[in-house]
């Protein structure tokens, strides 16, 4: 298995020789393993990406062209061209960056009301329960009723019907995870601020906030992905002018058949700011998605 | 409000006179989830009794009681789709559970090699599911994919993925776990960094194989962790729905119809509200008996510990 370790130690005993190129074979194995997960992930990205590159008739051909000899920017073009995809990409940041405001300002002031409050712990578990159970039941019960009641609202087709329904399901969310920072915060500063005569919003904003800033960021981060990338509920309440990025990349999916080239055009668009932005707050990023598993 | 009045331990009576202040605080997210969430749940409740059909009648054509519910249990797509549901979610998770693990061990530490690994794989994480669905659509298909291209490079004639019915289904479960292994390998790295380094440490003092270490003591360590993460990824498999639109619409025929799949198919493109109220609550009594037993066993262990 590895010749060089036994040549390097031809002197060394039967045991130890063994252990060592037992040794060399896990770390290549290792050295294997994470290559092939690493290729896993990004061969998809990049096939992606490639495709939206490809001309039309290098798309479709058997085998399948890996790096296209002519590339071409007609997809893109026909995409930023059409003023809906404009439309759906400035859609899609609106209902991102309201939903994350209001929700970090709401659901930050709420676990802080909570983790304060000094319930006992059963009500506080009944309540983390409620909030929890709305982040993981089949929200697909409520679409429908939210799509008769926002048809009687006459909202259907515009981004605040979108945004109302992503508060649903980010507020409770993030206050969860809210409630998790405040509750590992320590109180004695707090305490200390109040003997000094602060009042309970100075302490919210001045001694809590600045304590549970990471941790305000890593929720603020993880809404603003999970409205960026929400389905569902867009889909189920805009057909037309309201449309974000997402129904626009499922619109290219029809019975009928596939226009390969704009729909992996679109999903460029959609995924690549986002997978920048990730690299970018990596670390908030990481740390919101543990805390709740790890923590919770 | 009458908790935070009564007499409560010395160290929370300061707090309590804050309690106006607290409640203000509280209310405008619980109100929004009231609105937002309660009012279309039982509205939900409400219809899954009404035989109504929108396409039919703007307004509903009358109380069925529970007739909804036999017609949708009895239904041959729902069947299917409870099926294709469990296939697809239990492969998906014990594969996801045992790659994300084995990852989190190969990748731990840090040098700068690991760092980036660990940045690579966590990538599908941000990726939105429809896209996800989308570019394996691109990589599966019969002719443009790569995937059949890729494979006959090993001597493999790779199968038509998305045109069979049960390779359409593996098709589902890949995705699935190309968008969650990320998940539990994020959780277990970070698990693991919380296991001290000293009781490995005694352990191989002890004479203890690193394999004897990993299962006596990061094992039972995780367990916590491991249990919660299967619960969640088991949940949101359930209820993925966006990567199954893009990438089989469902089919081919009713061959990847999942129950979130066949519920949105039936609440809005047939508009049947009554039918898909009634499918969407007999899932909801399992979701809920599943988060119960996630929640109750969380309290086990904080009071545990």
């Amino acid at each position: 298995m590895a010749p060089s370790s036994t040549l390097k130690s031809p002197a060394s005993g039967k045991v130890k020789r063994s252990g060592h190129s037992r040794k060399l074979f896990l770390k290549i194995l290792r050295v294997l393993v994470l290559t092939i997960a690493c290729l896993a992930v990004l061969i998809p990205l990049a096939y992606l990406v490639i495709n939206s590159l490809k001309l039309q008739a290098d798309m479709y051909t058997t085998p399948p062209i890996i790096i296209p000899r002519r590339i071409t920017f007609e997809h893109f073009q026909t995409a930023f061209g059409n003023p809906k995809t404009l439309r759906y990409l400035s859609n899609s940041l609106i209902v991102a960056s309201v939903t994350t405001a209001v929700t970090v300002i709401v659901s930050t002031l709420c676990a802080y009301g909570l983790a304060r409050l000094g319930l006992r712990a059963r009500w506080l578990a009944l309540i983390i329960f409620v909030f929890l159970f709305i982040r993981f039941y089949p929200r697909i019960t409520t679409v429908i009723p939210y799509f008769l009641v926002m048809r009687d609202f006459s909202l259907l087709d515009t981004v605040w019907a979108i945004i109302i329904g992503h508060l649903g399901i980010t507020i409770p969310f993030v206050t969860w995870l809210m409630l998790i920072v405040f509750q590992d915060l320590p109180r004695e500063v707090e305490e200390a601020a109040m003997v000094d005569g602060a009042g309970p919003l100075q302490r919210f904003w001045r001694v809590a906030l600045p304590m549970a800033a990471p941790g305000v960021a890593s929720a603020a981060i993880l809404t603003a992905f999970l409205s960026w990338n929400e389905f569902l509920i867009a889909s189920s309440v805009a057909k037309r002018q309201a449309q974000t990025l997402s129904i626009a990349v499922a619109g290219f999916v029809t019975d009928k058949g596939i226009q390969w080239g704009p729909m992996a055009a679109t999903a460029v668009i959609m995924i690549v700011p986002m997978i920048l932005f990730a690299l970018f707050v990596q670390r908030y990023l990481v740390r919101g998605i543990t805390l709740g598993a790890v923590k919770g | 409000m009458t908790v935070a009045n009564q007499p409560a331990p010395r160290h929370r009576r300061k707090w309590v006179h804050d309690w106006p202040w607290m409640v203000a605080f509280v209310v405008p997210a619980l109100f929004i989830v009231v609105i937002v969430q309660g009012y279309p749940l039982l509205f939900s409740a409400y219809l899954s009794t009404q035989d109504w059909i929108l396409t039919n009648s703007p307004s509903s054509e009358g109380f069925v009681g529970f007739g909804n519910f036999v017609k949708v249990a009895q239904n041959e797509v729902f069947q299917r789709a409870v099926r294709n549901s469990i296939i697809i979610t239990g492969s998906a998770i014990v594969v996801e559970m045992l790659l994300g693990t084995g990852l989190a061990y190969l990748a731990s530490g840090s040098s700068w090699p690991m760092r980036i690994v660990r940045t690579i794989l966590i990538l599908p994480l941000v990726i939105a599911p429809v896209a996800a669905g989308t570019l394996w659509r691109m990589m599966l298909n019969s002719q443009m994919g790569l995937t059949n291209y890729l494979l006959s490079f090993v001597g493999v004639k790779g199968p038509d993925w998305l045109g069979n019915a049960d390779w359409a289904v593996v098709s589902v479960i890949i995705v699935d776990v190309w968008m969650a292994t990320p998940f539990v390998f994020l959780v277990v790295s970070a698990g693991l960094t919380g296991i001290p380094f000293e009781l490995h440490e005694s352990a191989s003092l002890d004479g203890a194989t690193r394999w004897q270490s990993f299962l006596r003591i990061d094992i039972p360590l995780l367990a916590p962790l491991l249990l919660l993460t299967l619960i969640f990824r088991m949940l949101e498999s359930l209820l993925s729905l966006d990567s199954i639109y893009t990438l089989t619409l469902g089919g081919p025929g009713y061959a990847t119809f999942t129950m979130t799949y066949y519920i949105y198919t039936l609440g809005l493109r047939s508009f049947n509200l009554g039918l898909a109220a009634a499918a969407s609550w007999l899932f909801m009594a399992f979701a809920a008996a599943a988060l119960g037993f996630v929640f109750w066993l969380q309290q086990r262990w904080q009071t545990s510990q």
